[in-house]
């Protein structure tokens, strides 16, 4: 059973990947391609780290994957407005 | 050598990554501004560490985790750095 459920999650999480590398290759416009590999790739990563925490499942490293987490999910926004300040400026 | 179900997803979801990596990297040679460069790197970054998360879990080593915090931080204060410097020479 818990195998199963790893196995959905690593799978789901690659495919978010591949549809962000896809939109990364195919939109025409800068902040469009932006866009696509904002969102999708921190929710891909938030999938692989719960099915590690399931896999593993020891304290220390639940702690460490609730900060990778937040650290991901703060930063990945700040990346992309500074990627955007750029593209603006040019 | 029997494979288990976890391995059989283990071994696909490579293979999306394997994918949506080649797609980052045509995007990385072919861009036409030098912001789509910085968001195929970012992605790529993503892309490693879903690599060596899934790694982790072949190969059940649970220390493998703090690399993919470190390339976390690499990838957002590399990311800040070329787009700063881009901002202060435009």
């Amino acid at each position: 059973m818990k195998e199963i459920v790893i196995a959905i999650f690593i799978l789901l999480g690659s495919l978010f990947m591949l549809v962000s590398a896809i939109g990364l290759l195919r939109f025409r416009d800068t902040l469009s391609r932006l866009h696509a590999t904002t969102k999708a790739p921190s929710f891909a990563m938030l999938l692989f780290v719960l099915a590690v925490c399931i896999y593993f499942g020891s304290v220390m490293l639940i702690l460490k994957a609730v900060l990778l987490i937040l650290f991901i999910y703060l930063t990945a926004p700040l990346a992309a407005h500074s990627i955007s300040k750029v593209n603006q400026k040019q | 050598m029997e494979l288990t179900l976890l391995q059989i997803s283990i071994f696909i979801a490579f293979g999306l990554l394997l994918l949506a990596f080649v797609f980052a990297l045509l995007r990385l040679f072919r861009g036409p501004s030098s912001s789509d460069q910085i968001v195929a790197l970012d992605l790529i970054a993503s892309i490693v560490m879903g690599f060596i998360l899934l790694y982790s879990l072949l190969l059940e080593r649970e220390i493998y985790f703090d690399i993919a915090i470190i390339i976390a931080m690499i990838s957002f204060l590399g990311t800040i750095a070329i787009s700063i410097y881009l901002k202060r020479k435009s």
